[in-house]
């Protein structure tokens, strides 16, 4: 993999730091007076899902990371792992659970999804910023209550717990946004 | 537009009268220089001059610094210039390949002297903040826990290491450096107006050193670095130290090495009067003001 000097930084940049795959988050660059210039840079551990700081001296190479994030199709789990299709090659790949982390929650067969590779190996899954969940089990909500204030909670169809207003009931589908795990509409 | 036209005259025009009131003259000195800055990390741009008749290199100034100390050395007394400055790989957010400096000399005055002056200027340009004078041993136990100026190189590269920094460095003040930057600096932006003063001997750069200390200090604003001034060295011997020593490290970072300064140093030979001066960017300090 080629090596990155700092001119070259910028957001989304993979980089090898600790023997982890890493995406630069923002570049900062400061040049002192007398001194000399240094890039101050915020990264994500790929691996850790972990926030980094690292400053480096301008001019500075670092070794690039081989990670490629694809468009796949989520096909099945065998329970321990989960198996994944680039449409375009018909590659599959197999996620295990730490790969797989929250996005199990949110990934029912046949979802469209972005899966991380490091050297042609996956570390992980986000799933879109919306999916539209099956509600599996729930209390029964109040009659009358459609505003939606309170919330109880319901479990999905792929397991997951999600705050929901009182008028859902099970077997109907809501929308839920993957990042903050909360409910975000009926269809 | 021209509201912002006439603000900045009317500022720049405050000024002068600062200096006129105070008896110091303002200069114009040559921007277009037969010799470049021999800093380390300051590189100045090359033109190419004379091509129809016997090409030559030619250096924009980096600062007016040397061509005014010609003349404080030739009795010129307290002088002032506001001018372009230019240098070159400039990078970051705060930082220009073209600039204005506002840059001053006064006689007698050692550095306190001059940092009092400067907060004087800045009254007369409206500027009441209250003032705030940390030595740069005190900045870095107050603000980072490190006895900066009895710590060596190698305990201060595994500090850097422990807070995310490169400790990458050839010389111990490229370190020191880097560890104000990212660890002090930050700190300061809650100071409206603050001088850190008395820095390593190895950060002389052209000012007078005693002891452990270099008679130098900066000016920063709500953390933004805005000045940076000396008890400037007098004598032809110290100039030629450091220019040498410059020199050399430019050589091992294998930057352009330009020829020593003969023609300033020749014209040291009736050494400078005791004075300190001042560099103030111009952009920088009016950012802070508005």
């Amino acid at each position: 993999m080629a090596n990155y000097s700092t001119s070259q930084f910028k957001n989304g940049l993979k980089l090898m730091l600790d023997g982890n795959p890493c995406s630069i988050i923002s570049n900062e660059i400061r040049k002192p007076g007398k001194g000399q210039a240094s890039n101050k840079v915020r990264l994500k551990d790929l691996i850790t899902g972990k926030t980094l700081e690292k400053t480096f001296k301008s001019g500075e190479s670092v070794e690039g990371a081989d990670v490629m994030e694809l468009n796949m199709q989520y096909l099945y789990s065998d329970g321990d792992t989960y198996n994944f299709m680039d449409p375009e090659s018909f590659d599959q790949y197999v996620v295990d659970e730490t790969g797989m982390g929250d996005a199990k929650g949110y990934l029912v067969e046949q979802d469209m999804c972005v899966v991380t590779l490091w050297n042609n190996n996956p570390i992980s899954v986000t799933p879109p910023n919306h999916v539209m969940l099956e509600v599996v089990d729930t209390d029964p909500g109040l009659k009358g209550d459609t505003a939606g204030t309170g919330g109880k909670p319901a479990t999905m169809n792929t397991g997951v717990v999600v705050q929901v207003p009182l008028f859902i009931s099970i077997g109907e589908k809501v929308k839920v946004d993957t990042r903050t795990n909360e409910y975000a509409g009926r269809t | 537009m021209r509201d912002a036209l006439k603000k900045y005259a009317c500022f720049l025009a405050n000024i002068r009268q600062f200096f006129c009131e105070q008896e110091v003259v303002e200069v114009c000195t040559l921007q277009l220089l037969e010799h470049p800055v021999t800093d380390v990390y300051i590189d100045s741009i090359t033109a190419q001059v004379n091509k129809d008749i016997e090409q030559k290199s030619r250096y924009l100034h980096t600062s007016p610094e040397l061509e005014m100390k010609k003349l404080l050395a030739q009795g010129s007394g307290d002088i002032y210039q506001i001018c372009q400055v230019f240098r070159d790989n400039e990078q970051g957010s705060q930082n220009f390949n073209e600039f204005t400096m506002l840059e001053y000399y006064r006689l007698g005055f050692d550095i306190h002297q001059l940092m009092d002056d400067i907060v004087q200027l800045l009254k007369t340009l409206g500027v009441h903040y209250p003032v705030s004078k940390l030595s740069y041993a005190q900045a870095f136990i107050q603000y980072g826990n490190i006895d900066i100026l009895n710590t060596d190189f190698k305990t201060l590269k595994i500090i850097a290491i422990k807070q995310g920094l490169t400790s990458d460095f050839e010389w111990i003040e490229d370190l020191q450096i880097l560890l104000f930057t990212h660890l002090i600096e930050p700190q300061l932006q809650t100071l409206p107006l603050c001088f850190i003063y008395d820095y390593p001997a190895s950060q002389s750069a052209l000012a007078k050193v005693e002891g452990q200390v270099a008679h130098r200090f900066e000016l920063y604003m709500n953390g933004v670095e805005i000045a940076n001034g000396y008890d400037e060295l007098q004598e032809d011997a110290g100039y030629k130290d450091v220019f040498s020593a410059e020199l050399n490290k430019r050589q091992q970072l294998v930057k352009f090495v330009p020829e020593i300064n003969q023609a300033f140093l020749s014209q040291l030979e009736n050494s400078l009067p005791q004075c300190s001066g001042v560099a103030i960017g111009m952009a920088r300090l009016l950012s802070q003001i508005n």
